[in-house]
Parts: C-alpha cells; sequence; structure tokens
C-alpha cells in the first residue's frame, strides 16, 4: 500500500512531501493524523483528510463565529445542519409546503474556467436542494466581476463566460432563475464572485434527511450518477487556498465538468423514487457528492446517522480504466448522489434509474450501482483491489476541527458630515452618469441569457420588482418570494455595515413585492482567515449579520463561507457578506410589482433620508472618500415593513420599489421604465420640493442610499393608506404620477424615453 | 368519450408538467408519456411535444428527437391527420422530422429553428398574432380574430431558416400561423427577437393539422403569471396565452 512515513521525516522534507502530492494539510495536521492511527497514513487517507480537514468542508475557522447567527424561529422547519435548510411556507389542502434553501460559492472554480466553474455552481446547488426529498423550483445568482472596461479582454471573458454558463446548466434542467445581483469593481479582477442560491418544494412530512436512519445498519450505499472520472480531483482543497495566476492552469484539473442533460434525467428520475419510498413509507438517507467525493459524502451520510461505513472502490462505476483508488475515493466528478437503502427497495431504485429512466444510455456508464454498507462498527474502510486502503475511526474523519485564529478589527466607521454636501456638477449630468453607472444600469442583456419562467409558474420574474415571486404548487395561492443582495461599495469601507446593509436590503425588496419576510440565508465571501486584519472583516461581518437578523426576528437557516478571496499579491475582495431572503405570501394576487400603474396616484417615500454618502454610486461618481455609511435603525425599519405588509394586503400599494444603487431618482425612474417590458406608455413622475420630505440636502435626497421603499397610493385610497400609517412618521408624500412621460422636479424634466437610452444600453456591450 | 393527449417526454424534455396543466385546465385529458413508455402512445388521440432539450441539442435542436422511436408514432398520426403541436423544442423537432413545413420527405427537413441571432439563448416577454385565414390551422382556428397572445420567447435557436426558395413556399404556402406583432398588433419581420426569417413564430403543415410554435403561450396562461393581472379575476383561472389550448381542444372536440 502507498503511504507516507510521516513519523520518519522532518518537518521541511515533510512540507516538501506534502506539496509535491499536493496535499493542503499543515505539518502539524499530518503529524495528529499519523499519531491517532499509530502508523503510516496511506495515501487515500491522507486525501481525504486533506479533503474532510479543508476549510471547506470543516469550516474550521469560522465554525465558531458562525454559532453567533440565530438559527430558530417559528418558520425554520431546518436549521443549518444539512445540505440545505427548510422554511415554512404554508398549508394547502391539508398538507404543510416547506421551501427548501441552500447557498453555496463557486468563486475560485469560475475565476480559473469560467463556463465550466458556473455551471457546476448551478449543478452543485441543485443536488443539495434535489437531496432533501424537493423538487428544485428555482435557482438565483448574485455575481461580482472585475473592470469590464473595454481593454480587459480577460475580466470581460470571465464574465461572459460566467453568465454562459450559469445559463446552459439551468436553462437546460429546466429549472427558472428566478433572482440575483450583479456588481462590477476592479477589486474582483482577479477573483471573481459566483454565488449560487437554489429553491426546492417539499411536503414536510416528507423530508429526505442527509443521514442513515436510526434503523440503518447494513443499509445499502447506492451511487448514483455520473461515471466517475479524474475531474475535480482536490476540489474542497482548491477552494481552500488563494488563486496564483501561475497556478491558474494547474488548477483547471480540480475543475469538475457538467452536464445539465444528465442531471435533467437524474432529477426526473429521483422525483420517481421519492413517490415510490413515499407510498411504501419508507426511511432511508440522500445526499449530494459535493467536496471530498464518494468519500466525503459516504462518511457524512453514516457518520451523522451513528454509523460507519464500508465500500468496495472496484464496484463505482468508473468512466476510465486504472484510475488510483484516492481519484475514486476523493475526486469530485459531477452529476452524482448516495443514497441510503434498506436492502429490499434496492433493486426497484436502481430499475428506476437504469431502466425506467435508462442512465447508461443517456451518459456513458452513468447509473445507479450498490457501492457499499453502513456498518454498526465506528469505522470508514474502504477497499480497492481486495486491499484495505483506508481504515481510520470516522469520528476523527469527521469530527470537528478547530482553527482559533487572530482578528483585527476594522478602522472604526467614519462619522456623518455634520454639512449637507455642495455639488458643482449639474443635476441632469449627475442623473445620467448614475443611470449608466454599471452598479445601476438595467441588467437585462444579462439575465436575459437565463430562462426565468421555464416550469410556468413564475409569477414576477426578474426585472419586474424588487424580489421574484414564484407560486410553486398547482392549484394553491400561495407564493414565495426570493432577494439576494450584498454591496461591495460598502464592503470596502465598512465590513460590518456591510453586513447590515446586506440582510436590511434583502428584507427590504422582498417586502416591496408584498411578502412577509420568513428566513436567511449567507454566503459570506471574504479574504484570508490567515490575514487578521482580513479575518477581522469576517468577523465584523458575521457580527453585522447576527445583530440585524435577530432586530428584525429573522433566522438564518443556510449557508455557506468562502474565504481566501484573493489575488496572488494576497489583496483581498472587499468583504462580501451576500444574503438571500426568503418571503411568503398567502395570496399571490397580493404581490406588487414595481411599474407605475396608473396616473393621478401619490407617491409616498417610506424611510428616512440620511446624509451619510458612504459606499453610495454618487459617492464613487464623485471620488467622495471619507463618507460614512448610512445607520439602520431596525426599530423604525420593522414598524415601516409591517406597516407595507399591512397596506399590500388591503390592496393599497399599486406599485413599489425600494431605495438602493443609485437612490431616490433612479428608484422613480425605473418605476417609470416599468412600462416597457408591459409594451405600454411611460407614466411620468411630479416630485414635491425636497424640503416637504427631506431634512437633508439635495444631494442626499436624491442620490443617498439610505434604503426605504416608493410606493405608488391610487388618489381613491390615499385616505385608507394614510390611516394604516397612523402615527409613523417616516410615511411621507413626495410627488404624483402624471401623464406626461417625464420625471419632473424642480425646473428640471427629464424625457423618460431619454433616461431609459441612458440606463438601458451600457452592458449590452457586454452581453449583445 | 374525450380525446387522449398525450405530452411527450424525451431525455431532456424541461416543459412537461406546465403543459399538462395548461392542457388539463383548458378541458382536455392530458397525460405526461415518458420515452420508456413509448409502447402506450398508440392510444392517444394527439399530440404534443413540450419545451426543453431533448437529446441535449446534438447536431441541431430537435435532430435527434426526430429519430426518436416516439416520433414513428407522431409521423404516422400526423400523416393520419391527427393533431400534433410543438412547443419551442417541440417545434424545432417537427421541423427536423420534415412535417413541417411538410414541403420536403420525413425526417429530410426544409426549413429550421435555428441558432438566434445574437448567438446565444433569449428569454422575453412576446406577442403573437395569428396571419392565416381561420380555417387554415386546425389548432388555431377557434382563436379570436386579430387576438394578441401573450407568450414567452425562450430558446437559443429560435430563428427560422430555409433556402430563399423554401422560405417563398413557406410564405405562399400560407405556412406562417403566427408571427412576432407589437402591442398594436402590427407584425413586421425585425419584432422577431432572435431574427426569424419572416418574423415567423410558428408554423402549420400543408393540411393545417400540425402546429410548431416557438415561443411558449403555456408560461403567461394563468392570471397569476400573467403580465396584466387584472384585479378582482381569479388569480388560479386560465387567460393569456391559455387562448391557443383552449383553442386546440375544441379542435380536438371537432376532431
Amino acid at each position: 500500500m502507498r503511504d507516507l512515513a510521516v513519523a520518519e521525516l522532518d518537518d521541511e522534507t515533510l512540507r516538501a512531501r506534502a506539496d509535491a502530492l499536493g496535499l493542503a494539510l499543515r505539518v502539524d495536521e499530518l503529524r495528529g493524523i499519523a499519531d491517532r492511527l499509530g502508523r503510516a497514513p496511506s495515501l487515500v487517507e491522507l486525501y481525504a483528510f486533506d479533503a474532510q480537514w479543508s476549510e471547506h468542508c470543516s469550516y474550521k475557522s469560522s465554525r465558531a463565529l458562525l454559532s453567533q447567527l440565530p438559527t430558530k424561529g417559528a418558520d425554520v422547519v431546518l436549521g443549518p445542519a444539512e445540505d440545505a435548510g427548510i422554511l415554512h411556507l404554508g398549508e394547502h389542502e391539508g398538507e404543510r409546503y416547506g421551501i427548501v434553501i441552500a447557498h453555496e460559492s463557486h468563486n475560485h472554480p469560475s475565476q480559473v474556467v469560467p463556463f465550466e466553474g458556473a455551471a457546476t455552481g448551478i449543478g452543485g446547488i441543485v443536488r443539495d436542494v434535489l437531496c432533501m426529498g424537493a423538487e428544485v423550483v428555482a435557482v438565483a445568482d448574485p455575481l461580482r466581476f472585475g473592470n469590464v472596461d473595454p481593454a480587459r479582454p480577460h475580466q470581460r471573458a470571465v464574465a461572459r463566460g460566467v453568465v454562459d454558463g450559469i445559463a446552459a446548466y439551468g436553462n437546460a434542467i429546466g429549472v427558472p432563475n428566478l433572482a440575483g445581483d450583479c456588481y462590477f469593481d476592479p477589486e474582483f479582477d482577479d477573483n471573481v464572485l459566483v454565488n449560487v442560491v437554489a429553491l426546492g418544494l417539499v411536503k414536510e412530512s416528507q423530508i429526505i434527511h442527509s443521514r442513515v436512519p436510526k434503523h440503518g445498519a447494513d443499509f445499502v450505499l447506492l451511487l448514483v450518477g455520473k461515471a466517475t472520472d479524474a475531474s475535480g480531483f482536490g476540489g474542497a482543497s482548491f477552494s481552500s487556498v488563494a488563486l496564483d495566476a501561475r497556478e491558474a492552469e494547474s488548477n483547471k484539473g480540480a475543475v469538475q465538468v457538467p452536464d445539465p442533460f444528465l442531471k435533467n434525467v437524474i432529477m426526473r428520475a429521483s422525483y420517481r423514487v421519492f413517490s415510490m419510498l413515499r407510498e411504501r413509507e419508507i426511511e432511508v438517507g440522500f445526499k449530494d457528492l459535493g467536496a471530498g467525493g464518494i468519500m466525503g459524502c459516504s462518511a457524512e451520510l453514516c457518520s451523522t446517522g451513528g454509523f460507519g461505513a464500508e465500500l468496495d472502490l472496484d464496484t463505482v462505476n468508473v468512466a476510465v480504466d486504472h484510475l488510483l483508488p484516492e481519484v475514486i475515493a476523493v475526486g469530485e466528478t459531477q452529476e452524482r448522489l448516495l443514497w441510503a437503502l434498506p436492502e429490499e427497495t434496492v433493486d426497484e431504485v436502481e430499475r428506476i434509474y437504469n431502466e425506467e429512466f435508462s442512465l447508461p444510455q443517456v451518459a456513458q456508464n452513468a447509473r445507479a450501482v450498490r457501492v457499499g454498507r453502513a456498518t454498526a462498527a465506528q469505522r470508514y474502510r474502504l477497499r480497492h483491489r481486495g486491499e484495505l486502503v483506508m481504515d481510520v475511526p470516522i469520528d476523527f474523519l469527521t469530527g470537528t476541527v478547530r482553527d482559533t485564529l487572530p482578528a483585527q478589527p476594522p478602522d472604526p466607521p467614519r462619522a456623518e458630515r455634520a454639512h449637507d454636501l455642495s455639488c458643482a456638477r449639474m443635476l441632469d449630468d449627475l442623473l445620467h452618469a448614475t443611470l449608466a453607472h454599471r452598479d445601476v444600469c438595467s441588467r437585462a442583456p444579462l439575465y436575459r441569457h437565463y430562462d426565468a419562467v421555464v416550469r410556468g409558474r413564475t409569477v414576477i420574474p426578474r426585472g419586474e420588482a424588487d424580489a421574484g415571486v414564484l407560486a410553486p404548487i398547482r392549484g394553491s395561492r400561495l407564493a414565495f418570494a426570493l432577494s439576494v443582495d450584498g454591496n461591495p461599495r460598502i464592503g470596502r469601507i465598512d465590513p460590518q455595515r456591510a453586513a447590515e446593509h446586506a440582510v436590511y436590503e434583502s428584507v427590504r425588496n422582498v417586502v416591496a413585492v408584498g411578502a412577509e419576510p420568513i428566513g436567511l440565508t449567507d454566503c459570506l465571501n471574504y479574504g484570508s482567515p490567515r490575514d487578521a486584519r482580513q479575518f477581522g472583516e469576517l468577523v465584523a461581518g458575521v457580527d453585522g449579520l447576527a445583530r440585524s437578523a435577530r432586530a428584525l426576528g429573522l433566522a438564518f437557516v443556510s449557508g455557506n463561507v468562502s474565504l481566501y478571496n484573493a489575488a496572488s499579491d494576497g489583496h483581498a475582495i472587499p468583504a462580501s457578506p451576500i444574503v438571500a431572503c426568503l418571503g411568503r405570501l398567502t395570496d399571490v394576487s397580493q404581490c406588487v410589482t414595481l411599474a407605475l400603474k396608473e396616473v393621478g396616484s401619490r407617491l409616498y417615500l417610506v424611510g428616512e433620508t440620511q446624509r451619510a454618502l458612504g459606499g453610495s454610486v454618487l459617492a464613487a461618481l464623485l471620488s467622495l472618500h471619507d463618507e460614512g455609511v448610512p445607520g439602520i435603525d431596525f426599530e423604525r425599519v420593522l414598524a415601516e415593513h409591517r406597516f407595507l405588509l399591512a397596506a399590500a394586503r388591503a390592496g393599497l400599494l399599486r406599485s413599489a420599489h425600494d431605495i438602493s444603487d443609485g437612490g431616490l431618482l433612479v428608484t422613480l425612474a425605473e418605476m417609470s421604465f416599468g412600462c416597457y417590458p408591459a409594451h405600454r406608455a411611460p407614466i411620468g413622475i411630479e416630485l414635491d420640493g425636497i424640503a416637504g420630505w427631506s431634512n437633508v440636502g439635495r444631494y442626499e435626497s436624491l442620490f443617498g442610499e439610505w434604503g426605504g421603499i416608493v410606493v405608488e397610493v391610487a388618489e381613491r385610497d390615499v385616505d385608507r393608506f394614510e390611516e394604516l400609517a397612523g402615527a409613523l412618521e417616516s410615511v411621507r408624500e413626495i410627488g404624483t404620477t402624471i401623464p406626461q412621460p417625464i420625471l419632473a422636479f424642480d425646473e428640471e424634466a427629464w424625457d423618460i424615453d431619454d433616461l431609459h437610452r441612458s440606463w438601458s444600453r451600457p452592458l449590452e456591450e457586454l452581453y449583445p | 368519450m374525450t380525446a387522449r393527449v398525450a405530452v411527450l417526454v424525451f431525455p431532456g424534455t424541461n416543459s412537461e408538467e406546465e403543459t399538462r396543466d395548461l392542457l388539463l385546465d383548458c378541458g382536455a385529458d392530458a397525460r405526461i408519456v415518458h420515452w420508456s413508455e413509448a409502447a402506450s402512445l398508440a392510444y392517444y388521440d394527439a399530440f404534443v411535444l413540450p419545451g426543453g432539450f431533448a437529446y441535449e441539442d446534438r447536431i441541431r435542436a430537435g435532430a435527434i428527437a426526430a429519430h426518436d422511436a416516439m416520433l414513428d408514432v407522431v409521423i404516422e398520426a400526423a400523416q393520419a391527420g391527427k393533431l400534433v403541436m410543438g412547443i419551442c423544442n417541440g417545434a424545432q423537432i417537427l421541423l427536423e422530422a420534415g412535417l413541417v413545413p411538410g414541403s420536403g420527405e420525413i425526417r429530410r427537413p426544409t426549413a429550421a429553428f435555428t441558432h438566434n441571432a445574437q448567438g446565444h439563448f433569449i428569454c422575453e416577454r412576446v406577442l403573437l398574432r395569428r396571419t392565416v385565414a381561420a380555417e387554415r390551422c386546425a389548432i388555431a382556428a377557434a382563436l379570436p380574430e386579430d387576438a394578441l397572445i401573450p407568450a414567452w420567447a425562450a430558446h437559443g435557436q429560435g430563428r427560422l431558416a430555409a433556402s430563399t426558395a423554401h422560405l417563398e413556399d413557406i410564405e405562399r404556402g400560407g405556412h406562417v400561423v403566427f408571427r412576432y406583432a407589437d402591442a398594436r398588433g402590427a407584425t413586421d419581420a425585425h419584432l422577431a427577437p432572435q431574427g426569424s426569417a419572416l418574423g415567423a413564430a410558428a408554423l402549420t403543415n400543408r393540411e393545417g393539422n400540425v402546429l410548431a410554435i416557438m415561443p411558449h403561450p403555456e408560461r403567461d396562461a394563468w392570471n397569476f403569471n400573467h403580465l396584466d393581472r387584472r384585479e378582482g379575476a381569479d388569480v388560479l383561472a386560465p387567460s393569456g396565452g391559455s387562448v391557443l389550448f383552449g383553442s386546440f381542444v375544441t379542435a380536438l372536440e371537432r376532431w
């Protein structure tokens, strides 16, 4: 058996040997493994520990932090323990329905091979949701790209390749792309962020867990999917180290190869298996193969259930002969899942995959195949060619590993300016420049690559409101809303407030469509935990998430940490906590879109203007460097949201749109632009003088990014709306809708078509 | 007895459920039939081929599925005058099978829905208007005159392409059942978002019993997913693009 004589080597030689083997394990970790085993670890064992103890699998530097996040609540069906969390959607015909939600990153693979990296990001997250026994109903993509100016061909190719990969995979499997956001910033030049969220629908009585059930000793482990090949070897470790341009080429082997065509069939076959198991009322385990491949998945599936496992690698369906045992064991070939099934169901499940859905004909040697069993013995054992190539205590392999690392707190936040901004630039020039800014302009050239409406259950596709809305159950008015948010312009200057704003914005967007926020997920994209300053940003970010979620009464049910997001010079990305908020609509007919609906309506601002311009597009355009980031009064926000949801339920909101990138004028212009996809003539807006609705200056009021929501209320509903607002002070009338297709303010009257031209075109040259 | 409609699923199909659901809501007896159940197809009176990426769009969208054993049954049925409708990938398959426009031999296509002018997948709202007489195509016959049908173009290969001579035949033979239209109902080739020849969104065969339609009317087909949700309307009731499915069911009843 090939092994590494750890005990006989000095530290320097051991490091060199480990490097030559491509192992990211530290010298002390290598010695710890050899000590515990009492012998030289085999190569298979070393690669197994390398994957299991990577940051990606073990969360070794972030686990302690994450325990601060609130994870319980009335709507939480399953918190962050398995491949995905579950939130309660509602009841229909006596059944309780849950929405399964998972949130991941595929940052490093997407930087190295954009198309495949982004596509396998979708592929992986879809399996996380599928393996909970759910039907996959939506995906979403928060993206952060570098500077994509025409003179930056590499950054442009990455930004295009990622979108093409997401489209190619998501469209083919037939899951609508419901939400997403996108920012462009030179600090992502060497390390883009490609996060992905997937949602599934499940009856709460029919959830399948990612563990061998209690009575599951001797359960058969049935591997399903693509034939194992040499792709994706070292994937977990690869995503846990900083990218180096010179190594990017050699890292390509660590990226997996997507096959959405096979996945489409595996999903449908799995749905058939779900219904067969439900009819027979059989409890089973089901888990996605992600990081650590067959080894990682089988070890976690069995150890979580309290069992050991024994697998024979010779039984695995492979694409090529003579694969090394460590490649079969920990390689991350895509499109595979693992069942833990009682013996009496195995033949039927194999028949469904292999015959009814003919997996072997759909892709070369794809199939369902028995690979091993759960065992009462608490060992994790792998055999290959008759030899025991791995035999370790299973709790040692899958147990908690923790690194305690020093953190340096970020600089204290900057204070708010004492005086209003004075500015020499013309309002007209600023508005057009803001609308055309890459963080503000229309994302339609990008998202029109994605199928937003396959399955026919999309109620509000991207671009027509602040959150995507989907009614997942045939014959039911229940619907959910989804928004994903995180502003890197804030992340760069104030890591804690960046996290608070990510929560606030995602929740605000869900409220703006009339949905009640019911839960959150997060993906924490940061630099190296071994750099005290960068680790300090993560600490501040988690603190911000925890504080804001508690203030709004929401829990995080799923999440992911992506560290080592930095260029080879060690320069980290802006702190990028990205948050997804799921909302609930008990009656889909009450959802609200952003397009203005009628002339003669009143427009109200629900929110408070602030003077701080930190992180705003205006600050970027004017190169303002010493601005503080707007604070969030969560108590007031909560009251505003309660009021808005009551108004939506009463049918008083004709349209609604939140204030975010670019500020209030952009919000108003976009409400007017809402006519275009609906093939209608524009409705104009007359904005009242600032003195009537703001205590801060002209620029802060019109371009500040202090949050809040603008709503349209029909003339006939004004009395009811104001009565409902009651004593809430932060509800102020700011203007009216008018028949002329203009946005009028003070002496200015902008033509809506002109504004639309500035806003709709900038991304067309990148995504023609 | 109600006519039975089979909604066909090839490996890679992805729009079977909503297509079946809308047929059911429009009063048809519709069932999903999976490729491993091809033997049961003989029992059906009409066939709907839904959207997706059958056989991964290998060679060209629809090209492999046109040679699938399920198509043997569909071709025979079409030639016997049964109703056949293909949507998106289903439309591509019907063209690759040579059923539409039907000017050549079976499985020797004379026209194709191929790569969009912009070279990538597009997903956007479109409006369709029937541009032939009601009796020209049985499936679209019961539509209200001048109706504008909302639908979603969601395809990477939706551009009608054929030789000049074949395009002339298609135009002259009245094969273009639907064209892309603007809100006033005007049709013009430039309104086709992917550059489809003749501004064509849907074609029929010579006999008018087969319809190949590229955009998806079933994705804007109930009040809940209809762009112009009307206040007070039953949010779960069919609307918008369902009129085409309604017309299909009417034709089935007459058939």
